[in-house]
């Protein structure tokens, strides 16, 4: 019926038009000098001093053998902006976590944020922690 | 459907209306770019740095006015980053005539603001990374290497230890002499050195250290210069240490070329001179009695021919007196050698020791003033006939070398002697007795009768032979 074509024709701009707000979109797709700067700069040392820590409390692992954690921290092929923003919104869950030390917990957050920031990227859910 | 198609377009247009006003951002502001602010102007004037790492991992900010705004009004600085939709500030805290304020966040975009009971709100873009101002270094150490004469400054900085501004500084390093003017220097290093030649002698001299970062990422001004340090140069025993330097190189030069001299003259000289005195050669015999037989000059007056001697005085000889030794000698008892004394004798104190019987080595040395005449010469010899005899004169032998007076030594070779003569020049005057008869006749006269008896040539010894 060429009438009810024409009537739900502008229906389709909408669809375009009317996505999640919150959806969690990097801004930063196409800047990838300007974020290997930042990171080369600013960002590496910070995930140094992580790793660092990480090192020394290599004794106090996880117990938990919930092999759905293993994956938050898995990086895409041709997808690495959106593996960094799921790896960093992953870890920002582990700062409730109090069976982590607190150290660790704190420059994990501080890392996690760091590195939403140099990709521009929001996670969906929750709150980053300041 | 006309009604529906209609309002299909009306929602669309809302929809899109919408979503340009909102959307993600969700910035309320009235300038529609993201940025806070409202419409006001930027008109506060204020300069602000930034300390990365000033307390473990919390950086600074600090702002002042240059610009101070009335006394009246009440005014709050603040920075703040945008934030999920949400501007989120944070008061700076007034220390005096500045305000500061410690954060982390290093990578987000930043503003700082200004709050005033007038003005609402008055915000300015801000770049920590690009006002940051290093602390300052510190520890200033000076060594003087004294074999370079070169001053070796090195010095610290904070950062060394700290995480963004690692190896990313570039240092200033001013000196002067007392009261002097400065002079810099940039370094990315940690230590730089002063050549000596540079500084004056004996003179003291200051030296301070200040940082900025070099400009790759972070961007900045000048740390505060660091605490002076001050040194004193080497005194004027250094030039003396480079005259006394100077001194033996060109000393070693010349003792060099006075060895390549020296090598050069052995070289040169080795075969003709140096050998033969170090290394002499051992004599041939051959050669040693060839050089004692040396051949006689032109004019040395060698001849058994009676008539050369025609110029010579002739002394007959009458009645010598060594006829009774004569008898004595012609003993066949083994004559001894004997030699003659030094002082020169007359004929009659001859002596002479024939050996007739014997063979064996016969020393006769005979010393006279005169001619032997040829009688007495038979009676030494033993023989009849002088000329001609054979085997007599071979057992004998006598001195003719007047003049040397040296026994001759013989080894049975035969020799019968022509009277001695005197050679020239060693005429030794003698005392003659009553028995010889010195005469002075003329040449003619001197001649001898008789060359026969009077001389034997040596073609008579090979007779005897």
């Amino acid at each position: 019926n060429p009438v009810f074509f024409r009537s739900t024709l502008p229906v389709l701009p909408l669809l375009l038009i009317l996505p999640p707000v919150n959806s969690s979109s990097c801004a930063m797709e196409n800047k990838t000098t300007e974020i290997r700067v930042k990171y080369e700069n600013i960002l590496s040392h910070d995930i140094n001093e992580l790793v660092n820590i990480s090192a020394e409390n290599r004794d106090r692992c996880w117990k938990n053998k919930n092999r759905e954690n293993i994956k938050v921290f898995f990086c895409n092929d041709t997808q690495e902006i959106e593996s960094l923003q799921s790896m960093a919104c992953n870890m920002l869950r582990f700062f409730r976590k109090e069976r982590i030390s607190k150290a660790f917990r704190w420059k994990a957050a501080f890392v996690a944020c760091g590195t939403l920031q140099v990709l521009q990227c929001k996670c969906e859910g929750h709150k980053k922690e300041k | 459907v006309l009604r529906m198609t209609q309002l299909s377009t009306v929602l669309s247009i809302l929809a899109m209306f919408l979503h340009t006003t909102f959307g993600e951002s969700g910035c309320t502001s009235a300038d529609g770019d993201g940025t806070l602010g409202d419409d006001e102007p930027d008109n506060f004037d204020i300069d602000c740095f930034s300390q990365l790492e000033i307390k473990d991992s919390f950086s600074s900010l600090t702002c002042n006015f240059t610009e101070l705004p009335p006394h009246n009004t009440n005014y709050t600085l603040s920075l703040c980053t945008k934030e999920d939709n949400n501007y989120m500030c944070y008061n700076m805290k007034k220390q005096e005539d500045a305000y500061f304020l410690q954060f982390t966040d290093l990578l987000s975009k930043t503003d700082i603001c200004m709050f005033s009971e007038i003005k609402r709100r008055v915000c300015r873009s801000l770049v920590v990374t690009d006002i940051v101002k290093p602390e300052a270094p510190f520890a200033i150490n000076i060594t003087y290497q004294r074999e370079a004469n070169e001053y070796l400054i090195c010095y610290h900085t904070p950062h060394s230890s700290k995480k963004y501004l690692k190896d990313k500084l570039i240092h200033q390093i001013a000196y002067r002499q007392k009261e002097g003017t400065w002079k810099t220097i940039e370094s990315p290093y940690l230590q730089i050195k002063l050549l000596g030649k540079s500084l004056e002698n004996d003179a003291s001299y200051e030296v301070r250290v200040r940082s900025q970062p070099n400009g790759d990422y972070f961007k900045g001004t000048w740390s505060e210069w660091s605490t002076s340090q001050t040194f004193r140069t080497a005194r004027q025993q250094h030039s003396t240490e480079n005259y006394s330097s100077v001194v033996v190189i060109i000393l070693s030069t010349l003792g060099f070329m006075l060895c390549i001299a020296i090598i050069a003259l052995i070289i040169i000289f080795w075969e003709n001179r140096i050998k033969p005195a170090v290394w002499p050669n051992l004599p041939d015999h051959k050669k040693t009695l060839e050089q004692l037989c040396k051949k006689p000059k032109n004019s040395f007056d060698i001849s058994f021919n009676p008539e050369s001697f025609g110029h010579v005085h002739i002394h007959k000889v009458d009645g010598i007196r060594a006829k009774a030794e004569l008898e004595n000698f012609l003993q066949p008892s083994t004559a001894p050698e004997i030699s003659l004394p030094e002082k020169s004798r007359n004929g009659s104190d001859l002596k002479m020791i024939p050996a007739k019987t014997d063979n064996s080595n016969l020393s006769l040395s005979v010393t006279y003033g005169g001619v032997w005449p040829a009688e007495a010469l038979h009676r030494l010899l033993g023989t009849g006939q002088f000329a001609g005899t054979e085997g007599n004169c071979s057992s004998s032998m006598y001195e003719v070398c007047h003049g040397t007076r040296v026994p001759l030594h013989s080894g049975g070779s035969s020799l019968c002697s022509a009277p001695p003569f005197h050679p020239p020049g060693q005429l030794s005057p003698e005392p003659r007795n009553d028995d010889i008869v010195s005469q002075m006749l003329p040449d003619s006269e001197m001649r001898s009768p008789n060359n026969e008896e009077a001389y034997v040539t040596m073609s008579s010894f090979y007779k005897i032979q």
